[in-house]
């Protein structure tokens, strides 16, 4: 039984802490936050020269050939940083869209540029008024005589979508589900750029016959639904990260803040409290290595039980950051509110996580139709 | 999660697997997975047959019938005992009192009891609660006053588990009055059947008698069963402690159960199909099962850590005794509500006579298991003393 990281994960993770905690701290992340684009550059292109963007490309395409498992410690340690540059579009979501459904030439052509940190990509899944729903999207594929694909329809919530350079966009063909590749340039795109309540960018995306490349490398439905299970890990890892922060702020202020004459941590009602943010966090731990596990798993059959376990780790990781999130605040009193103290960053950043690709109470209900997780039996019914 | 673990750690596992199936009476084992009561004579059944075999102590020293295995085995060993539903060998004997008398006792007092113990051959109740000394147990009163040869044990313990069966009672006891509580207790093990011994059940709300109070007026308890030095106890009671901890999550047999609750709500039926059809209980089970493997990954990686060498006090211990102790009780809270309202009377028999139809699966265990359950958010440590643990940790206040 081993489930500590490994000597690389561990290199890996204290490099990065490390540069997050001089190059990425508050006030680094505040002028980020208040810049236009609401994203550094800069920082990006250190991530590049650091790897990060590649981690999990193959090698072939200018990436470092590594895995989900090396994507998860980065996710955590800017999770605790609050980074707000579009990893999780372009690394998780993006390229590895690409990488499985991408012909040779389509990965030649846009991975190595990814992993240099000169792009930035997209998956544009959902649409309006569609909520979680991805398989039947309206947006729909057409060919012309002339073999050329264009793209019509509406997609909203576009991570990421805000600085893209390429699209990986769903949508219908003939009755069946594809991905199509999207210049952000083409005629016939416009978007119109969102921020998130924590800060990320995101953007409506508008296709009026915009010219697409099909991704057709791979089963549209499969890689979309293996591309969305390995994103949810990544959050739940990011979640993580910010819930460690959380906590550990949560109890410095507990020791420091003091009020009649004593530090409030001294009540109990609050260290009680406390004790269940901590609970709550290791089960959130807990449950991201679990969904780590799933979608690193390379077992015969694991893909079967990756959604399942993914979406099962996912309504505990979901528990776990409202819990932390709305306690943290609560407990920080007032300054918890402000925009200049950070606690409520992280809050916002728990609770859109939370409601990113799902919700909890869609995912228990899936979770229930497929079965759960305990075999029903009874000694005294067989 | 199979998966996890080891080519030899599955070996070992199918071979526990395949001894607790085999060798263990079915009957026994039915008992357990129908949550029927057992009988004293099961219990000493099954450590006996566990025991022929090296499984009832294997966390003992070697020499006394120990096994020289890896955390992760010792998890493997208790949660395949449990999935297959076995009779545990009794805490007292094995988690409690045994460990202490290998550690801390003489030579003398291991060959007298350490085979005994680990056989069931006595067995053992545990002295440490009293009325005015629960979650502070170091207030505990109950005294022993050295007089020749031996200590005159004058004072009451309660809470005394399955005390009606006992042969010794492993107790704290007061042996110097005048120092700080904790430095003047002694761990001293006493003959039940000693002059001036009673024991008086006390029936609690599950219908049962479960628990009992022992008195001591007067009990001449011989010096050489004294473990370890005098006024030492405390120490010996906080290493007792830190073992009842491990493993008393649970979760072998929260996973029975809550496969047991399913499959009781797979077959009842309501007015839109059967119980597991219906939103909100889904939801409610649906949620328990995502809990109960969440646990079950706190209680790997703490395996893990340790796996890789870590010894130190993990006050991740507590969040599994806290979150282990809560699920069970939640499981137990699903089964009632299976059950619906022909769960509600207290009954020793389904089968109702002719006529009448026999109650639903579950009837005669449901709800005094709900009651007996409310023990285990009480007992080793309740869950408000392992929150002070955590935060302790945690804020160091």
């Amino acid at each position: 039984m081993d489930l500590e990281l490994s000597d690389i994960q561990q290199e890996l993770g204290s490099t990065l802490a490390k540069y997050l905690r001089s190059e990425y701290d508050q006030s680094a992340r505040e002028a980020i936050l208040g810049s236009e684009e609401g994203i550094s550059r800069r920082q990006w292109n250190s991530f590049a020269e650091m790897g990060l963007i590649g981690l999990a490309v193959p090698e072939g395409y200018g990436g470092a050939g590594m895995t989900f498992a090396e994507v998860a410690v980065v996710m955590e340690a800017f999770g605790r940083a609050l980074v707000l540059e579009p990893y999780l579009a372009t690394t998780v979501l993006g390229a590895q869209a690409i990488v499985a459904a991408g012909s040779e030439e389509q990965k030649r052509a846009i991975l190595p540029e990814v992993c240099e940190g000169r792009v930035f990509l997209a998956f544009a899944g959902f649409e309006p008024g569609q909520r979680y729903s991805l398989d039947t999207p309206r947006t729909t594929a057409s060919v012309a005589a002339n073999g050329s694909v264009t793209l019509r329809g509406e997609k909203s919530g576009v991570l990421g979508g805000d600085v893209a350079d390429h699209f990986i966009v769903t949508a219908i063909e003939d009755g069946e589900l594809g991905l199509f590749l999207v210049d952000a340039g083409a005629e016939g795109l416009r978007r119109s750029p969102h921020r998130q309540a924590d800060g990320l960018g995101s953007a409506a995306v508008l296709f009026e016959d915009a010219a697409a490349q099909r991704l057709d490398s791979a089963s549209a439905a499969e890689v979309v639904a293996e591309v969305l299970d390995t994103a949810n890990a990544a959050i739940m890892a990011e979640a993580v990260g910010a819930m460690e922060t959380s906590l550990q702020m949560t109890a410095d202020y507990l020791k420091t803040r003091e009020q009649f004459g004593a530090p409030i941590g001294a009540n109990q009602a609050l260290q009680h409290r406390a004790a269940d943010m901590y609970a709550s966090l290791e089960d959130a731990r807990s449950m991201a290595l679990f969904a780590r596990l799933a979608v690193t798993a390379e077992a015969e059959g694991a893909d079967k039980d990756r959604h399942r376990d993914v979406i099962a780790a996912k309504i505990i990781v979901d528990r776990s950051a409202r819990h932390i999130s709305q306690e943290s605040i609560q407990m920080h009193g007032g300054i918890g509110m402000t925009m200049e103290y950070p606690i409520g960053h992280y809050a916002k950043r728990l609770t859109v996580i939370s409601r990113t690709f799902d919700d909890s109470d869609s995912l228990t209900a899936e979770l229930a139709q497929l079965g759960g997780l305990v075999e029903p039996y009874a000694a005294d019914l067989s | 999660m199979d998966t996890l673990l080891s080519a030899q750690e599955r070996d070992f596992a199918q071979q526990m697997r395949q001894f607790y199936r085999t060798e263990i009476p079915e009957e026994l084992r039915f008992k357990v997975a129908t949550g029927q009561e057992l009988s004293k004579e099961d219990m000493v059944t099954s450590q006996r047959i566990l025991n022929r075999q090296g499984f009832a102590v294997p966390h003992w020293p070697r020499e006394w019938g120990g096994q020289d295995w890896t955390p992760v085995q010792r998890h493997i060993w208790l949660e395949e005992m449990q999935l297959a539903c076995v009779p545990q060998p009794l805490a007292f004997n094995t988690s409690m009192v045994g460990p202490v008398i290998a550690t801390f006792g003489s030579e003398e007092l291991k060959e007298r009891f350490l085979p005994a113990t680990a056989n069931l051959d006595i067995w053992w109740s545990q002295g440490f609660s009293e009325p005015n000394a629960g979650s502070d147990l170091a207030s505990l009163k109950t005294s022993a006053v050295r007089k020749g040869d031996a200590y005159i044990v004058n004072g009451q313990k309660t809470w005394t588990t399955l005390g009606q069966y006992g042969d010794w009672i492993f107790t704290l006891v007061r042996t110097d009055p005048s120092v700080k509580k904790q430095a003047g207790i002694s761990f001293l093990l006493i003959d039940m059947r000693s002059p001036g011994v009673t024991v008086r059940p006390i029936q609690l709300i599950d219908g049962g008698f479960e628990v009992n109070e022992v008195f001591f007026e007067d009990v001449e308890v011989p010096a050489r069963n004294l473990v370890g030095e005098e006024n030492k106890g405390w120490t010996y009671a906080k290493f007792l402690l830190g073992n009842e901890r491990t493993g008393i999550a649970r979760i072998g047999m929260s996973k029975v159960n809550l496969a047991r609750a399913k499959a009781y709500a797979a077959v009842t039926k309501t007015a839109r199909g059967t119980l597991l059809d219906d939103p909100l209980f889904s939801a409610r089970l649906t949620k328990l099962e995502a809990e109960l493997t969440a646990l079950e990954m706190t209680q790997l990686r703490i395996l893990s850590t340790q796996s890789a060498g870590a010894d130190k006090p993990d006050p991740r211990s507590s969040v599994l005794k806290l979150k282990g102790s809560q699920l069970q009780e939640d499981i137990s809270e699903l089964l009632v509500d299976v059950l619906g309202p022909q769960g509600l009377d207290f009954v020793s028999d389904r089968v109702q006579g002719s006529g009448f139809s026999d109650l639903p699966l579950g009837a005669v265990d449901a709800l005094p298991a709900y009651f007996n359950m409310r023990k285990v958010t009480i007992y080793g440590g309740s869950s408000e003393v392992q929150r002070g643990i955590i935060s302790k940790a945690l804020l160091g206040l």
